[in-house]
């Protein structure tokens, strides 16, 4: 049982990786927390196990020991079609490199999210690409976007389905830093006005400030919370 | 969804093409031949079919499909006449038929040797649309003789009077009062019947056989009118009494398709097989066409699988991308076949290619069932992917 308004938890979770007999262990017995409408950013170098862990806590990767909670579910045991639902309808991941489809528009885009998710398509594409600063680009392939723009694409199509819990791994990895910036008010301003739940994987102390709580990983390890 | 299958493909517009056009070569084939076969069995059997008579009667040894093999004697008919079913008359009359071959527009003709009274009921309802109907001859190998007169009416001196059929004299560019060599004898058209009789090419009974060297009267066909009222059990009644009282073949003509599609099975087949093998290599095609289409994008499938795509919307998804491929190579090869069966007719007048509603049904469902079993093992390779290390990947 996950405590009154934790959205997210994960209990001694952890990771080994297994290929051609060969045993990786990526994450070991992490413990966290994470409450409803919180702001947590998980910081580490590069290689610590971040990006493992999102996949783990966004039903992407079954972890090999542990328990994750979502929203008072416990997602040990969930098979495929199970997990996927639970991404449809509470999770929106924002990834480093974008990830947009590149041979659709930035509207198609959150379009096929929206129908992924058997949602109709509303006013709310546009209302969202709006928020953004994007409703003059709705037409536009990703490949005739900046990458800022990009990234508040995939921003808008995290958020379009008004989801309970926001993943972003380095969302500001691969942008300078006005676009860097532009992306964490974009955050600020989403976590303070929808309320919404943001777990946000960086390497960066100053990306890091961003967020309500820091919690350290290193070596697959929760360090200090 | 429809519209990522569609952007996917428009995306990758050469390789779309190629794989389009790999179904479409093969539906084409397919069509074309199937429809080659077909049309000229049918075109055969149709035209056997026209004659104004009911049972077919040859040796044992003449192939009623190839039109080869032994002889029946003219004198033959008179046992006929006299055959009796049910205490009535078994056959109404006989009509013999000579059959020699000749070469017009290129192509070896069977020439339909008759008596000129006989003609009617081989034209049946069709006219001769020009010309007139030929004269036999009392003595053939006279008139067939250069430089000796013919008194009688009959044929021309040296020329094998003919008439041919509308699409031959189209396909051969002739009329009526043309003369051509086909072989030694110079053969001239008197009359142009309408398409659709027996054989594309008539002549005088004594002359074929004196123009093929053969003096006896013997024939090979009979078609056989039976009394009027005849159905089908009567007909084939009849058809045992021949073969019982006279060991010569007989079947109705009604059973003339039947026949000439059992002669020629290993042809169907081995165009069966031809345009299975075709199929085959283009499914293979659109297999690879999507299995690297599925490795290329194995980003863009975990993408979808971070929005919350299954296993069953993945599967959708590049079944669909395939189903689109094969439906769009099954359209253009359906109307390849109708432009290739239009110059195939215009360069080969005589060829007959039928492409039928069935058979398009067949293709179109040849088309698209064999595009979702072309997608599942790239299908089942996408759902194998770890969206994780895909979207990790940088």
């Amino acid at each position: 049982m996950t405590r009154p308004n934790v959205l997210l938890q994960a209990d001694k979770l952890g990771k080994t990786f297994r290929s051609d007999g060969l045993e990786t262990p990526v994450l070991f017995e992490v413990d966290l927390e994470v409450r409803q409408g919180e702001f947590v950013a998980i910081m580490g170098p590069s290689g610590c196990g971040k990006s493992t862990l999102m996949h783990v806590l966004g039903l992407m990767l079954s972890p090999t020991s542990g328990r994750v909670w979502l929203d008072g579910e416990d997602t040990s045991g969930w098979g495929d079609g199970e997990r996927a639902r639970r991404r449809r309808e509470k999770i929106g991941f924002v990834f480093q490199r974008f990830n947009l489809l590149p041979t659709v528009s930035a509207y198609q885009n959150l379009a096929l999210a929206q129908r992924i998710r058997g949602q109709r398509l509303d006013g709310g594409i546009g209302r969202v690409l709006d928020a953004v600063g994007l409703a003059d680009r709705a037409g536009y392939k990703p490949g005739r976007l900046s990458v800022g723009q990009q990234q508040r694409v995939a921003v808008a199509r995290a958020i379009v389905h008004r989801p309970k819990l926001l993943l972003a791994d380095e969302p500001t990895g691969s942008l300078d830093s006005a676009n860097s910036q532009r992306i964490l008010d974009l955050f600020r301003d989403i976590h303070r006005t929808d309320g919404l739940t943001i777990v946000l994987i960086t390497h960066s102390p100053q990306v890091a400030q961003a967020a309500d709580r820091i919690v350290h990983l290193a070596d697959g390890r929760i360090r200090h919370v | 969804m429809l519209t990522l299958a569609l952007a996917n493909l428009m995306h990758h517009k050469v390789r779309t093409s190629l794989s389009v056009l790999a179904v479409a070569i093969a539906i084409t084939l397919l069509l074309v031949l199937v429809g080659l076969s077909n049309g000229t069995l049918h075109e055969v059997s149709r035209r056997m079919q026209s004659v104004q008579a009911q049972v077919l009667v040859s040796d044992k040894y003449f192939d009623v499909a190839s039109f080869s093999g032994g002889k029946l004697w003219e004198k033959e008919i008179a046992g006929l006449l006299a055959l009796r079913v049910e205490g009535g008359p078994a056959v109404a009359r006989v009509l013999p038929v000579f059959l020699g071959r000749m070469k017009f527009a290129d192509q070896s003709q069977n020439v339909f040797g008759v008596h000129p009274g006989d003609f009617a009921a081989f034209a049946g309802a069709r006219r001769l649309i020009s010309g007139e109907l030929f004269a036999d001859a009392a003595d053939p190998a006279q008139a067939l003789s250069a430089g000796e007169a013919d008194d009688a009416g009959g044929a021309p001196q040296g020329d094998l009077p003919v008439i041919i059929d509308q699409r031959l004299a189209r396909a051969a560019g002739l009329g009526v009062g043309d003369t051509v060599h086909p072989g030694a004898l110079p053969v001239r058209v008197v009359g142009v019947v309408e398409t659709g009789v027996a054989g594309r090419v008539f002549a005088p009974i004594n002359l074929l056989r004196a123009a093929n060297g053969v003096a006896a009267p013997t024939a090979h066909l009979f078609f056989v009118q039976t009394p009027a009222g005849f159905d089908a059990d009567r007909i084939q009644q009849v058809c045992d009494l021949i073969q019982q009282t006279t060991h010569r073949s007989a079947t109705p003509v009604a059973a003339y398709d039947r026949i000439l599609a059992g002669n020629f099975r290993t042809l169907t087949t081995f165009i069966g097989l031809v345009s299975a093998i075709a199929l085959v290599i283009c499914f293979l095609f659109i297999c690879v066409t999507i299995y690297t289409s599925v490795l290329e994008r194995a980003k863009e499938i975990a993408i979808l699988q971070s929005l919350g795509a299954g296993r069953r919307l993945i599967l959708r998804q590049t079944v669909q991308e395939a189903l689109l491929l094969c439906a769009a190579g099954t359209l253009v090869g359906i109307l390849a076949s109708y432009a290739a069966r239009g110059a195939i007719e215009a360069a080969y007048p005589l060829m007959n290619i039928e492409i039928n509603p069935p058979w398009l049904v067949v293709a179109g469902g040849i088309g698209l069932g064999g595009g979702v079993l072309a997608a599942l093992y790239p299908a089942y390779v996408a759902l194998r992917h770890d969206p994780a290390e895909a979207l990790s990947f940088e």
